[in-house]
């Protein structure tokens, strides 16, 4: 019976194929919200599944010039990064599928997998949108991924400093975070950086510049074609929920105990993407050298700000 | 028997997922093989917010990879000729090209001009043709919904709906007074 049972929460749900349907349906709000937002009407609510659906039906165009077996290889590796990512994530606020101590780092690693392995689709087809977007997906990759990595092992950090029990553990983490103030309220700059890191790790605008289809086409991806597009989509999609989600568990309250927690856990990440929206419907595209120069001047000095003040609160503390 | 008959409804279903979700989401992407650029123009319009065609789905994609209806405007020149043939082949089956303007049905006002091939059938198959010059955004939209139309023929009643919310009217004959602009006064003066 436990068999059984973990298989379905591996494959169905909370993981797996629940997942990447809750991540197609997120990606809906996302497009309905930018719609609306934009004085439109926005698309029909089954239009992320059919655009999948549609792809994973389309014939498969290998072009010349690239290895086969990579070609064919990036896209699923992208996947199952992303979806193995979020096995340790309390999604829905569920219960994690698997937990084990140490499972933010691996779950962070794992969730830039998918820029790794769109920019090396990018850089090993000879086509030069395709090369361009790949230099700036990795140059994207060197510029948000410190402070986004910083900014979610932030809480852990500060629980440190502050003298606390931290833990790399999420589910530790998000159970011990229902017990105080948010972290979204007490740490609030690193709470900032996290929710713009995300928006870089999706490539959303303003950081769009590495798939900016008004210059290269579609970046690193212009090449793909069929079954590759669809599951470099499916993962984005699948990595919306999981980066959600985890901000919700570290930042918004965690998870606690009842009945309702679920619900409410979902409505919180819900909010974030409302947020994300809005500053994607606001802002225009920033140039690669300028969105560099955006993460390395201010958002890393925002998280190390961050934790200078809580260090200077501890010090002052212990000496009145 | 039984076997086969249940591969063969199976491959029927998969058939109809396909073709429902190639209806929904028709990507398109646009070639001037030569045009004035008053089509393109038109089908720019299309794409804004006044009509949105997010509503069926229809997006427009740089890349001719991601793309299932290539949108022509304009005869096909000499010179764009090959140009135009390598991006129906980079497409991905299946896929769709829609002809708009009269220029790239027949070669319109360029017709018989010494560099000028004709029209886009000349190069690659076409599926649907849209007559005008250029045509009005609604008669784009009626010439796209016609080949959803033909990909799905029991769904021609919901796009039909839609069209009429859009306000246009999927069955009406063009009379002379709806090819001209109402704007367009030909003395010039509003
Ligand atoms: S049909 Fe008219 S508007 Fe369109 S390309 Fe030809 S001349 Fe230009």
């Amino acid at each position: 019976m436990a068999i059984v049972r973990d298989l379905t929460y591996l494959m169905f749900f909370p993981a797996g194929l629940g997942l990447i349907a809750a991540g197609l349906f997120y990606q809906w709000i996302d497009r309905k919200l930018l719609a609306r937002f934009q004085n439109r009407l926005g698309p029909r609510w089954f239009q992320p599944f059919a655009d999948a659906l549609k792809l994973l039906g389309k014939e498969e165009i290998q072009p010349h010039g690239t290895s086969a077996f990579l070609f064919a290889a990036l896209p699923i590796l992208a996947l199952a990064g992303v979806l193995t990512a979020g096995l340790a994530v309390p999604l829905f606020g569920l219960p994690p599928v698997f937990s084990f101590p140490g499972d933010l780092v691996v779950s962070l690693y794992l969730l830039s997998l998918l820029m790794l392995c769109t920019g090396l689709a990018g850089a090993q087809t000879r086509g030069r949108f395709s090369l361009t977007g790949a230099l700036r997906a990795f140059t994207q990759v060197f510029a948000y991924e410190a402070p986004f990595i910083l900014a979610l092992l932030s809480p852990s950090i500060a629980l440190m400093i502050a003298g606390e029990a931290g833990s790399w553990q999420i589910w530790e983490l998000a159970q011990s975070a229902a017990n105080r103030p948010w972290f979204a309220l007490t740490l609030p700059f690193t709470f900032i950086v996290a929710i713009i890191g995300l928006m870089g790790k999706l490539e959303l605008p303003p950081f769009d510049a590495p798939e900016a289809e008004t210059e290269i086409v579609a970046g690193a991806l212009t090449e793909y074609s069929g079954r590759g597009l669809a599951l470099f989509n499916l993962a984005r999609a699948a990595e919306l929920v999981i980066g959600l989600m985890l901000i919700t568990a570290l930042y918004l309250g965690g998870v606690g105990d009842g009945l309702l927690v679920p619900i409410i856990f979902t409505a919180k990440s819900l909010g974030l993407l409302v947020i994300v929206v809005m500053l994607q419907t606001v802002l225009a595209r920033l140039r690669i050298d300028q969105t560099v120069s955006l993460w390395w001047k201010l958002g890393s000095v925002l998280v190390i700000a961050q934790w200078l003040i809580i260090l200077i609160i501890r010090v002052l503390n212990l000496g009145g | 028997m039984m076997v086969e008959g249940s591969t063969r409804n199976l491959r029927d279903l998969l058939e109809r997922v396909r073709n429902w979700a190639l209806a929904n989401s028709p990507w398109l992407v646009h070639y001037n093989s030569g045009s004035c650029n008053g089509c393109d123009i038109e089908i720019l319009a299309t794409l804004t917010p006044r009509y949105d065609l997010e509503r069926l789905g229809i997006k427009l994609q740089g890349s001719p990879r991601h793309a299932d209806v290539l949108v022509c405007t304009g005869p096909v020149t000499r010179q764009s000729r090959d140009r135009l043939r390598r991006i129906y082949e980079q497409m991905p089956e299946p896929k769709f090209v829609v002809a708009v303007g009269t220029c790239s049905i027949s070669g319109g006002v360029f017709r018989g001009c010494y560099n000028i091939l004709g029209g886009i059938d000349e190069a690659i198959p076409v599926d649907a043709y849209i007559p005008g010059c250029p045509p009005r955004p609604e008669a784009i939209i009626n010439g796209v919904a016609l080949l959803l139309k033909q990909l799905q023929p029991d769904r021609v009643d919901e796009i039909d709906n839609l069209m009429v919310e859009m306000g246009i009217d999927p069955h009406a004959i063009p009379q002379e007074e709806d090819l001209t602009d109402e704007y367009a006064d030909p003395i010039g003066i509003r």
